[in-house]
């Protein structure tokens, strides 16, 4: 039996057990929605540092660079870029363009994130 | 597969807009990913780093075009994911007056601190 998001048990969106790829599809789609709408608002008030001059500024960006949060970075580009390409194909097929082909385009759009992911990771933690 | 169809309580504006500032927001995040993580010595941008960048008139535009499309798409995201919970009317009234507050707020006060970190480079 397919287990299919169900409006009456937001819960269920979690729970990856025999879920089709465009169940999955779905699911990532929303998981890195709510990811980076969190990030969206938190990115706003860190951001107010900016205002209060450059020690309370680059004191957080001294801190921004240790592992754990550059980790917590690395997330939020990896569900920037899956959200936005995953996207790109929602709105295609949105307007019924590649709906036949949707499968595919999911997996090469997932393909491309993971080399664009790939290369943030190289950048952030092996070249500086 | 998921597409996003427009559900009953979203209207058709609201389902456009949310599709045409995702796909604008791709543009412009983009940019700022490359700039903020590829490109910027270290990883990220210094505060001097910050106020050299936003002496450029295209970018404190770019980022308040950015910052009021993404609320938006951002919020329509998160109402369209409680309309997927069948809310009653009563409390989709209550997340419609919510959600606007929170986007007017949001965009405000990120467009005063835009201002705010162009002006403090300028010398102004």
């Amino acid at each position: 039996m397919k287990n299919e998001p169900d409006s009456t048990n937001f819960l269920r969106w979690f729970d990856p057990r025999n879920r089709n790829l465009g169940t999955l599809a779905f699911i990532l789609n929303r998981i890195t929605a709510l990811g980076l709408t969190l990030y969206l608002f938190l990115h706003l008030i860190v951001l107010g540092t900016l205002a209060r001059g450059p020690e309370a500024y680059d004191g957080f960006i001294k801190l921004a660079k240790t592992p754990v949060i550059l980790f917590g970075e690395t997330l939020v580009i990896a569900a920037g870029i899956i959200h936005g390409l995953n996207g790109i194909r929602i709105a295609l097929n949105s307007f019924g363009i590649g709906t036949r082909y949707q499968r595919q385009i999911f997996i090469g759009l997932m393909v491309i994130a993971a080399g664009c992911i790939a290369i943030f990771v190289k950048s952030m933690f092996f070249s500086h | 597969m998921y597409t996003s169809s427009k559900k009953p309580q979203e209207g058709t504006f609201l389902w456009l807009l949310k599709i045409v500032a995702g796909l604008l927001i791709i543009i412009i995040l983009g940019i700022h990913f490359y700039v903020n993580h590829l490109v910027a010595p270290g990883g990220l941008l210094s505060y001097s780093d910050v106020l050299a960048y936003y002496q450029n008139p295209i970018i404190p535009i770019m980022e308040i075009i950015f910052l009021v499309f993404v609320v938006t798409h951002a919020l329509l995201g998160l109402r369209s994911i409680v309309l997927d919970l069948n809310p009653s009317q009563v409390v989709l009234r209550w997340i419609n007056i919510g959600f606007g507050l929170i986007g007017v707020f949001a965009i405000a006060y990120g467009t005063w601190l835009v201002l705010f970190v162009a002006a403090k480079g300028s010398g102004a």
